[in-house]
């Protein structure tokens, strides 16, 4: 794959919360507004390519058997710095991400890219990788903060959209609004595949082991079982 | 050779094989009939209102349930009332001057977050019009607090008055008031006496099993007669806790319907009481007057545990 398509595929076919299904942990809990959801992902975007340019040139020294340790100081480092940047520079986002802040040292998506890309790839791929991952990440947040604050809230980013008449839909900002979004949301990109495999006569995408990447036991085990078994018959 | 083994006719279809003729349809007309004496209460008591709100709920639902079925290329299933049943459900969770687009986005998040999208009647793993009801609670809660919405009646809330003024004004409420329906509350869970009766026939007609609502009563009643025992000054009786608020609607229509209750009886009856626990829970200790519809809530995502309890097969050691 070339560089760009390295970036590109982070924008919609490999885009994390939506796709991948990772990192819904702050997905689901900061995207109160617009505002939160770009400010989370762009801290996501600073840690996740940083993290992947040091993961790939450490890549051949870092030993087989604690990488994942390895991985994790590598992004905890990253996020205590990005910690402090955000408290001198943008503190009243810091404030309002809260505790978000550090997780992103726990967050799927960083240690995913790092196990899954970063140790098998070159620097300049993995930043690639790593902005596009990112850039799809912010995108993915921004999305849902402004569905849940338009709905929610009546305002999006701060700008008061329907007048004073409107009588906000609160449960959308509330944590029940998060998963009923996110849901929606998931079957409307299922929605669209379908249809788009459908006018092109193929078969639906499915993300599966290739992109994932990690050579987890549990898919193998589930692919070498019958085809009902699958189905929990 | 051939001519000595006769033919057989066989004809092989799946079981079962017999049928008691109970259908979901019967089972609807006959929740129905059980609503209506509340359903007149409510009219006798609150006007037109009421009746409005219960006709756009119900009309609102059976759109939405044709629609999802039409979108999802299924056979219509308007035609087994569930649907009816739901939007009149709800309607009862609704105060009588509720303005007529919070019904509608109620109803259409009862049918379609609670029952569309898992598939339909029987897949719902959470009671429809409990989803609309909290939904609507959470969103827009002045437009669902009766006490705020029905300023011009005479009548009083005696959960507020509970709450504000204390439990000798609360004991002062004559029962007989509660019964007919004189208080404050959401349109149908106000009207106690027709409820227990459409309760009753539902009971006697085999509909609902009495193993739940006998665990919600005993589960909520005993705890609140418990406290009144010990402190009757400080504590209103069961009787009045059990006039107020929902737990009678929740008790009879709410808890026991078949998709989110267990299947087996010893596992209804813990469901029962931990329902009515946590009514008691949510009324004495939290912050809601009411907590019956969020315990029912609660306790439905608790059934499949409680389905877990079943009896031993015969003949197995």
């Amino acid at each position: 794959m070339t560089l760009m398509q390295e970036f590109t595929k982070g924008l919609w076919k490999e885009m994390p919360p939506f796709r991948l299904v990772l990192g819904l942990c702050p997905t689901l809990a900061v995207t109160t507004s617009a505002e939160n959801g770009i400010g989370m992902g762009v801290a996501v975007v600073f840690v996740l390519t940083l993290s992947n340019i040091l993961v790939s040139m450490m890549r051949h020294i870092i030993p087989k058997a604690v990488r994942i340790a390895c991985f994790i100081v590598i992004a905890a480092s990253l996020v205590v710095s990005l910690e402090l940047l955000m408290q001198a520079y943008v503190y009243s986002l810091y404030e309002k991400l809260g505790i978000f802040v550090p997780l992103i040292v726990v967050n799927c998506i960083i240690l995913g890219r790092a196990e899954a890309f970063a140790a098998k790839n070159g620097v300049a791929a993995s930043i690639a990788d790593g902005l596009g991952i990112g850039l799809g990440f912010t995108m993915a947040l921004t999305f849902l903060g402004s569905l849940r604050e338009i709905l929610g809230n009546g305002t999006w980013f701060g700008m008061n959209l329907f007048g004073d008449a409107f009588e906000p839909f609160q449960i959308m900002v509330k944590a029940p609004g998060a998963f009923i979004c996110l849901g929606l949301i998931l079957a409307g990109m299922n929605c669209i595949n379908r249809w788009q495999a459908h006018r092109t006569g193929t078969e639906p995408v499915s993300i599966g082991c290739q992109a994932c990447g990690a050579s987890c036991k549990s898919c193998q085990l589930q692919m070498a079982m019958p085809e009902d078994a699958k189905k929990g018959v | 050779m051939k001519d000595a083994t006769p033919t057989l006719l066989l004809s092989m279809s799946a079981p079962p094989y017999w049928h008691c003729g109970r259908t979901v349809f019967k089972r609807s007309i006959d929740q129905l009939i059980a609503l209506l004496p509340a359903a007149a209460m409510a009219v006798v008591n609150w006007g037109l209102p009421a009746l409005r709100v219960m006709c756009l709920a119900m009309a609102v639902c059976v759109a939405v349930e044709a629609i999802c079925c039409w979108a999802m290329d299924r056979k219509s299933t308007i035609d087994d009332f569930t649907a009816v049943v739901a939007g009149l459900l709800y309607a009862f969770m609704l105060p009588a001057g509720a303005p007529w687009w919070i019904v509608v986005i109620g109803a259409v998040s009862a049918m379609l977050f609670g029952k569309m999208l898992f598939g339909g009647h029987g897949n719902n793993p959470l009671c429809t019009p409990l989803i609309g009801w909290a939904v609507l609670f959470i969103s827009f809660p002045v437009h669902m607090d009766p006490n705020i919405v029905q300023t011009a009646t005479s009548f009083i809330d005696p959960l507020a008055r509970l709450k504000y003024f204390g439990v000798a004004e609360a004991n002062a409420i004559p029962v007989l008031d509660l019964l007919l329906g004189h208080q404050i509350n959401a349109l149908g869970a106000g009207q106690v006496g027709a409820l227990l009766l459409g309760g009753i026939y539902l009971l006697v007609r085999g509909q609902i099993r009495w193993q739940i609502v006998i665990g919600v009563l005993i589960g909520a009643g005993f705890p609140f007669a418990y406290l009144q025992m010990t402190d009757p000054a400080a504590n209103a009786s069961a009787v009045f806790h059990m006039c107020s608020g929902s737990i009678l609607l929740c008790a009879f229509f709410m808890a026991t319907e078949p998709c989110t209750a267990p299947a087996v009886s010893a596992g209804m009856l813990c469901y029962g009481l931990t329902c009515g626990l946590m009514m008691f829970v949510i009324r004495h200790f939290g912050s809601y007057s009411d907590g019956a519809p969020f315990a029912v809530l609660v306790t439905s995502l608790l059934s499949p545990y409680f389905d877990m309890i079943r009896p031993k097969p015969f003949g197995v050691k």
